[in-house]
């Protein structure tokens, strides 16, 4: 069943096949709100919220949208909700925010990982939206709900700041 | 012509890297990154940096989130009428308790009207509704 047949169906108030979306896009979500919050329960738990916002509002969302950018909007509302007034944690989560592909070290991965926790919550966003889940810029424009212009500058800043958080050793190491 | 800032052309070299199309011509890009050592070096070290963002993914965790979910999306909505009932009855309340000691007759002829809007409200009838099968049968 594809994501529109379940939406109408959901929309026509079948509960059970709202199943069908949480279980395709469950893991993204969680990896996604990961990168924002740095949390695996807080990320579950966002998520979790999420879900529940989307199927409070799927009456109102239109079949002919993908679902998935419409609900990252939730998904983001809700991490940033969760992240409002608290202080930004010291210490690096213990579950695993990044997958290394094959000739990566782990040194390479745990300095990265801690060079994107410095960053803010905006860069951190674009960046892993960028470069591990591919999106162009006209997407990300969508999921962000920003111009195409705020998506090349913060991108480009955030892209700055992180070769400056980033030890020389580890972009040696990548060096051609 | 605007002259391009070191920041406007190494946006559009990423941005060109990223496989967008730059804000930029490729000639004037060209133009600044020869005369510019410090854009030469800097997009190096972006580009480098590329390939160590390119060299990993997102860890998408193992979670089943439906069993929560679909406990709470199971359980009724509270509906509003209850609630609406007990602000009406709260409203008569204070309204007779306002009434003045002396006039308590026009409370007690308020009270069987209260309680028969209050019936009909419960069992959902509207009592100015014309029965249209009655005045087919005349």
């Amino acid at each position: 069943m594809d994501d529109a047949e379940a939406i109408k169906r959901c929309q026509q108030g079948d509960r059970e096949v709202f199943r069908h979306l949480v279980e395709r896009y469950q893991k993204r979500a969680v990896a996604h709100a990961m990168a924002i919050l740095f949390n695996r329960d807080d990320a579950e738990d966002a998520v979790q919220e999420a879900f529940i916002d989307a199927f409070k509002a799927i009456a109102t969302f239109d079949t002919s949208r993908m679902f998935y950018p419409w609900f990252y909007v939730l998904l983001r509302n809700r991490c940033y909700k969760m992240m409002a007034g608290r202080r930004p944690t010291e210490s690096l989560d213990e579950a695993l925010l990044l997958d290394s592909q094959r000739g990566v070290t782990e040194d390479t991965r745990l300095a990265l990982e801690k060079a994107l926790h410095s960053l803010t919550r905006e860069e951190r966003e674009i960046v892993c939206l960028k470069y591990f889940s591919g999106l162009s810029y006209d997407d990300l424009a969508t999921h962000l709900q920003v111009p195409r212009g705020t998506v090349m500058s913060r991108l480009f800043n955030a892209r700055r700041r992180l070769k400056g958080k980033l030890t020389r050793v580890v972009l040696r190491e990548q060096e051609v | 012509m605007k002259e391009l800032t070191c920041e406007d052309v190494l946006m559009a070299q990423m941005a060109a890297a990223d496989g967008e199309e730059p804000a930029f011509s490729k000639a004037q890009l060209a133009a600044h990154m020869t005369g510019c050592a410090n854009c030469q070096n800097e997009l190096n070290q972006l580009l480098t940096l590329d390939r160590v963002l390119a060299g990993h993914t997102l860890a998408e965790p193992h979670v089943n989130l439906w069993p929560a979910i679909e406990n709470r999306i199971a359980k009724p909505v509270l509906s509003w009428k209850p609630f609406a009932l007990i602000g009406l009855l709260l409203i008569i309340y204070k309204l007779l308790e306002m009434l003045p000691a002396r006039d308590l007759g026009m409370a007690f002829k308020l009270v069987p009207l209260v309680i028969v809007t209050l019936l009909f409200v419960l069992i959902k009838e509207n009592p100015f509704r014309i029965n249209t099968e009655l005045v087919m049968e005349r």
